[in-house]
């Protein structure tokens, strides 16, 4: 037993900081008191932390939320490249059950965490969008598996860049994103072809778009279809980021830059 | 002996004119009463929530240090009065001459001057009670400028409140209601100085969101920028062109016309 202590406390030693996930009051407390620098990475500041980084999805996969919250604490200038950190986090059920250790490297910059707080639209909103794909990967539409293209942000260049393929039901409309009716909507329109357009402050610009943008040089993984193609050129050539459902794998996708940042199973959530 | 006695007292009690009786007669109810109003005033106070509404004002606390609360002062106050009233009637029953012109002034004076306590208690709680609510209101918004805001809000509500109270007790007032008068003047008049342009903005916008007349996606000038529209929000539209987003305020679209730009 000593000899586990002990591989316990080398895989902490000189550790630059600790990413709690999601702690409680007493762990957060016993914690803070040692000395390291302590980083609170969670849905909400309920425990009043210093130092906090939001969590705006629960990444069902480990090493995405652990991304996030590296990646978190190098954009607020915690952590530097070439630091080790050590996060105490869930991986089955609640409470903390896990002690990882990871140095701060490129490889761990995905841009996992630049794809919400830095893109052009405000976080909440991609964090929305999000939610509604990952809400219709999980039922369909009418029980059918259902593909949707949701382009977020940027919204002015990205309807240039696209041309209508019918009438927009969202013409004169006033609906945001996040609302709970605009869901039902939403869901109901994605048997429509086309993407739908969102703008920097959540407005649902327009359904039904084809997307026009140049293709070349758009580096995907094979076999992604049609949608998830125009979906990731479109970031390439204009400042959004693209929230891609999958009909065939029912996986949720993001894109920006034309690169493909995040990959989410709907089933998980 | 004891029939001695008895005869005695009988003798005393028949000696005693009948309105010192009544009068004290009047007193025990007066009293009785007092605690009783007192009382219910409590438990009516209690239970309509009071205790919880005012929680964490600066009086209820003044009140709990000196082992009492803000309910339990009301309830007293209202007891206190019902008993000096009691000691005015008794003191007119029992007939007692002296100092009449004071006790009849003072009849007439005690209620007053127990609205205006009433008044002034109520007043301090409610501008405490709104000092903490835009406190906290303010909480999200961490300026340092705006905590100048909370005790302004406070001791507005408490001048009002005192001016109510000094005007029950007879106090001339008239200085202080211009005072008010001119301080609500400023207000409004710096309240619409500094909120002219976002009015003006926020009825434009109003025009701009229902009728429409660009959307995202089109190309405009507008006060001499041209760009694609990029969000068009209450207050203002955000027009981008090459790499540069001008952020135009909706009163200014409005006044200076837009131009759509088609090819």
């Amino acid at each position: 037993m000593a000899s586990l202590t002990e591989y316990l406390s080398d895989l902490v030693a000189d550790a630059d900081a600790v990413l709690l996930f999601s702690p409680t009051r007493s762990m957060y407390d016993r914690i803070v008191d040692d000395g390291t620098e302590v980083v609170v990475v969670a849905p909400d500041n309920d425990l009043d932390a210093e130092v906090f980084v939001e969590l705006p999805l629960p990444f069902d996969n480990v090493t995405d939320r652990i991304r996030f919250g590296i990646e978190g604490s190098m954009d607020a200038g915690l952590v530097d490249e070439g630091d080790e950190v050590v996060c105490l986090t869930n991986v089955f059920g609640d409470g903390s059950d896990a002690v990882i250790r990871a140095s701060v490297d490129e490889t761990v910059h995905t841009g996992i965490y630049d794809l919400f707080v830095n893109s052009r639209a405000e976080p909440s909103v991609i964090r929305d969008i999000f939610e509604v794909a990952i809400e219709l990967g999980q039922k369909g539409q009418k029980g059918k598996p259902v593909g949707a293209l949701f382009v977020v942000g940027d919204a002015g260049k990205v309807m240039n860049k696209s041309r209508p393929l019918s009438y927009n039901p969202f013409e004169k409309s006033h609906v945001h994103v996040g609302d709970p009716i605009v869901n039902v909507m939403l869901k109901e329109f994605s048997r429509l072809d086309g993407a739908f357009v969102i703008s920097d402050s959540g407005k649902i610009v327009s359904a039904y778009r084809y997307l026009e943008p140049g293709a070349e040089g758009v580096d995907i993984p094979k076999g992604l279809g049609a949608r998830h193609m125009s979906g990731a050129a479109i970031t390439r050539d204009t400042n959004a980021t693209a929230v891609v459902l999958s009909e065939s794998d029912g996986l949720v996708r993001a894109f920006k830059a034309g690169e493909l940042i995040l990959e989410i199973d709907p089933e998980e959530y | 002996m004891m029939p001695a006695v008895a005869t005695g007292l009988t003798r005393i009690a028949a000696r005693v004119p009948d309105r010192v009786w009544l009068a004290l007669f009047v007193l025990i109810f007066g009293l009785l009463a007092a605690y009783v109003v007192g009382a219910i005033n409590r438990r009516l106070l209690t239970r309509a929530g009071v205790p919880d509404v005012i929680e964490g004002t600066a009086f209820e606390r003044t009140a709990r240090e000196f082992n009492t609360s803000t309910v339990r002062i009301l309830a007293k106050l209202s007891s206190y009065f019902i008993v000096a009233i009691t000691f005015i009637v008794v003191l007119t029953v029992a007939d007692i001459r002296y100092l009449e012109q004071f006790w009849a002034g003072l009849g007439a004076f005690l209620p007053r001057l127990f609205v205006a306590v009433l008044v002034l208690i109520v007043g301090i709680v409610v501008g405490d009670k709104t000092e903490l609510l835009v406190a906290e209101r303010l909480r999200g918004v961490k300026l340092p400028e705006l905590g100048v805001l909370p005790p302004l809000v406070k001791y507005s509500v408490v001048y009002v409140a005192a001016l109510i109270a000094l005007g029950q007790v007879g106090v001339q007032t008239i200085a202080l209601v211009v005072l008010l008068a001119a301080y609500a003047f400023a207000l409004v008049v710096f309240a619409a100085l500094a909120t002219k342009d976002l009015v003006a903005s926020a009825a434009a916008g109003v025009f701009l969101l229902l009728r429409q007349p660009y959307e995202i996606g089109d190309e405009v000038r507008v006060a001499g920028e041209r760009g694609i529209v990029q969000e068009v929000d209450l207050f203002v539209t955000r027009i981008e062109a090459d790499s540069e987003e001008h952020v135009v305020p909706n009163h200014s679209v409005f006044r200076d016309g837009i131009v759509l730009v088609r090819e």
